[in-house]
């Protein structure tokens, strides 16, 4: 039973405040969660500078990549009781995360060096938070409570979330896959050959990774309603893994290797087997 | 002497502070605005196969999702030098009418709003968008239904509502359901009448507040926007840049950006300070957004926009170089995306099954710009011939605004401290 409004924090680290705007995405339903809610602390809605003491839940959106995110994701574990990785930034990295594949130098080079820059090569340094050497989910540096996945998490699913602590209980999470979510017809047969997205017009009922196309439903936590296959192009695996699986590139890797020669002419299998996840995967980073 | 650190701003979506340098007398010295965040997606793009990077780039922004999606799969078409079916540009272009709905909605009622329904000098701890549901409920509701109507466009179209799916090169992935159309064509009156009761709200707001509006962030700069036939247009065609006193006008296509803007790297900010090169730096310096976008064109697109921005004109001059007279010309804009998704909605090729086009990968260079919520946005990718990306460069919306934004806070900070 709800009595009191509970404290809570919001905050978005390395990301892009798509969560922020996904618990928006109520829509008329955020009239009835509101006002159980006392926002004490959320930059991008409200105005208070100082993340006060007490806080009772504190859902943090995004990755740590700079010495700031790490700062404040310290501050946050200790003037809260609960901290929920919000998102797959803050659970997994992320998008953001693909910069693992790429040196902290690499990528300032770059980014200060493109065709439209005039003074070429100077890097910013003054009163902005130096780079960490690699983009890290927030439970490298402290205890995650829970997490609540997806890139973005659906707005049902941050309610319910909301809802369960509200009342006392533990938020559930979905364990079953994309796939069985997904309503496109399955022959269980096996590709003898990948296709890239832009290749062909897929048949509007079956499964798409029968038909060839790197689909990632097989890997990935279900929770979104399988909206990607459903509008005609293959998951992406925005989700994670679930509970029973230690590692969705790996896993995905296993499964694409029964193709045998032809899997690996996939063009850039590691960003592909970990578009979201590889900060948190077995192997987070490039490796020399 | 004394520092002010003003940490974290809010009510924005990215991440920045604000210093302010004090002399012996506590009057500003100097006034620097920093973007405090890098993630580098001009790099991390590098190496993947370029039909996947309109599933990536939209996580550079989680309001603007759908203008990065787009900007980008127009990129990689031209890249491969694709035409797309006239069914799917025009999906894609209902698509984007719903994300500048979804965002000028969010933009003007949850982050703005909160200074003018419940006063600059309100408790903090109130002013906010629940302060407002609480102060205003009206309004409220008719922004919560604003906002609910773009992103039902965008998930009917992109397939989800957030980082939306559907942009593919050759065209669009999912075809629009007459029963979809039918659902989102019935609300289409209805949302122009909340948009133009937007504007009765702000022009309320802007009587009460004229002072402020008048003396607070008025700067002189360069503006750009984007133009169909002179015209306003949130998604197409030809880039526009508009001299400080309104006077000249330079139009340029997308693919030729190069030779018009360039970028200065500064050392307090992530964030590089774009100009205009025939102006040079800092005197280049540009805004884009909403009050640009007014600015540079040469009327509206839709009849009920164009009679309000005569009216706009008819209350701040041209150029109207107030900046917070964005908030108007955001609700103009507004009141546009509403009436032109219904255009869109009624045009029968938005049902159309034609949305794609046979595509092959090649070596290219291709210029992507649609007019995002905050302001043009530009994604150009160089591919390999297996179309991989080998190089990026991306000028976002808020890129563009960062040096007239700093400009804008140091007049403001001169006027404060006064």
């Amino acid at each position: 039973m709800i009595t009191l409004a509970v404290k809570v924090g919001m905050i978005q680290l390395c990301s892009c405040s798509g969560c922020h705007v996904s618990l928006l995405d109520l829509h008329d339903k955020l009239l009835e969660v509101l006002p159980n809610l006392e926002i004490v602390y959320a930059p991008i809605i409200a105005d208070p500078k100082e993340i006060p003491e007490g806080i009772d839940v504190f859902l943090v959106e995004g990755g740590i990549r700079n010495e700031h995110d790490e700062h404040l994701i310290h501050e946050i574990r200790e003037k809260s009781k609960i901290v929920i990785a919000w998102g797959s930034c803050a659970a997994f990295g992320g998008i953001p995360g693909l910069a693992n594949l790429y040196t902290k130098e690499e990528i300032l080079n770059t980014v200060y060096s493109t065709d439209s820059t005039e003074n070429k090569g100077e890097i910013p340094s003054e009163e902005v938070p130096p780079l960490e050497e690699y983009v890290k989910p927030i439970s490298d540096f402290v205890k995650v409570d829970y997490v609540i996945p997806g890139c973005p998490p659906t707005p049902e699913m941050i309610a319910s979330a909301i809802v369960a602590l509200l009342n006392g209980e533990e938020p559930k999470l979905p364990t079953k896959i994309v796939c069985d979510e997904c309503p496109r017809k399955k022959e269980n047969v096996f590709p003898e050959k990948f296709k890239r997205t832009y290749e062909g017009k897929p048949d509007p009922e079956k499964c798409l990774f029968e038909q060839g196309y790197t689909c990632l439903g097989f890997a990935t936590r279900a929770g979104c309603g399988a909206k990607c296959p459903s509008a005609g192009v293959p998951c992406r695996g925005c989700f994670g893994k679930t509970d029973k699986s230690l590692d969705l590139g790996a896993n995905a890797a296993n499964v694409l290797a029964n193709a045998g020669e032809a899997a690996l002419e996939i063009p850039d299998k590691v960003a592909l087997l970990n578009r979201f996840t590889l900060p948190a995967a077995l192997i987070n980073r490039k490796v020399k | 002497m004394g520092k002010i650190v003003i940490e974290p701003l809010s009510r924005l979506e990215g991440h920045g502070k604000v210093t302010i340098t004090l002399d012996e007398n506590g009057k500003p010295k100097d006034v620097k605005l920093h973007i405090t965040a890098l993630r580098g997606f001009e790099q991390f793009v590098v190496g993947r196969p370029a039909e996947e990077v309109p599933r990536i780039v939209p996580r550079i922004c989680g309001i603007c999702q759908t203008a990065h999606h787009l900007a980008s799969v127009k990129a990689v078409d031209a890249a491969w030098g694709v035409e797309i079916p006239e069914p799917a540009k025009k999906l894609r272009e209902l698509m984007h009418i719903g994300n500048m709905i979804h965002s000028h909605a969010l933009h003007f009622y949850f982050l703005a709003a909160p200074d003018f329904v419940l006063g600059v000098d309100a408790d903090p701890a109130i002013r906010n968008v629940i302060g407002v549901i609480d102060k205003a409920p009206e309004a409220a509701k008719q922004a919560i239904a604003l906002r609910k109507y773009g992103q039902k466009i965008v998930e009917a179209i992109g397939g989800k509502a957030i980082h939306p799916v559907t942009g593919i090169p050759g065209g669009q992935a999912k075809q629009l359901k007459e029963e979809e159309r039918d659902e989102l064509l019935k609300d289409a009156d209805q949302m122009i009448e909340y948009a133009k009761n937007g504007i009765e709200l702000i022009k309320q707001i802007n009587e009460q507040y004229m002072e402020q509006i008048k003396t607070l962030g008025v700067i002189d700069t360069w503006y750009l926007g984007l133009v169909k036939g002179g015209k306003h247009n949130f998604y197409d065609d030809t880039l526009r840049f508009l001299s400080p006193d309104g006077k000249e006008k330079v139009d340029f296509k997308p693919a030729e950006y190069l030779d018009y803007i360039g970028e200065h790297v500064v050392s307090h900010n992530y964030v590089k300070y774009p100009f205009y090169k025939k102006a040079g730096y800092p005197d280049g310096i540009y805004r884009v957004g909403p009050l640009a976008m007014l600015n540079v064109c040469d009327s509206m697109e839709t009849p009920l926009a164009e009679e309000y921005r005569k009216e706009f004109f008819d209350i701040f001059g041209f150029p109207a170089n107030q900046s917070l007279a964005y908030h108007h010309a955001r609700l103009i804009e507004l009141v546009e995306a509403c009436e032109k998704a219904k255009i869109l909605l009624e045009d029968n090729d938005i049902t159309s099954d034609d949305i794609k086009a046979e595509v092959e990968p090649k070596a290219g260079n291709g210029v992507g710009v649609v007019y995002a919520p905050r302001g043009v946005l530009i994604h150009n990718y160089e591919t390999d011939e297996n179309g991989i990306v080998v190089k990026a460069n991306m000028i976002v919306a808020t890129t563009h605004n960062v040096p007239t934004m700093e400009k804008a806070i140091q007049q403001a900070a001169q006027e404060i401290f006064k």
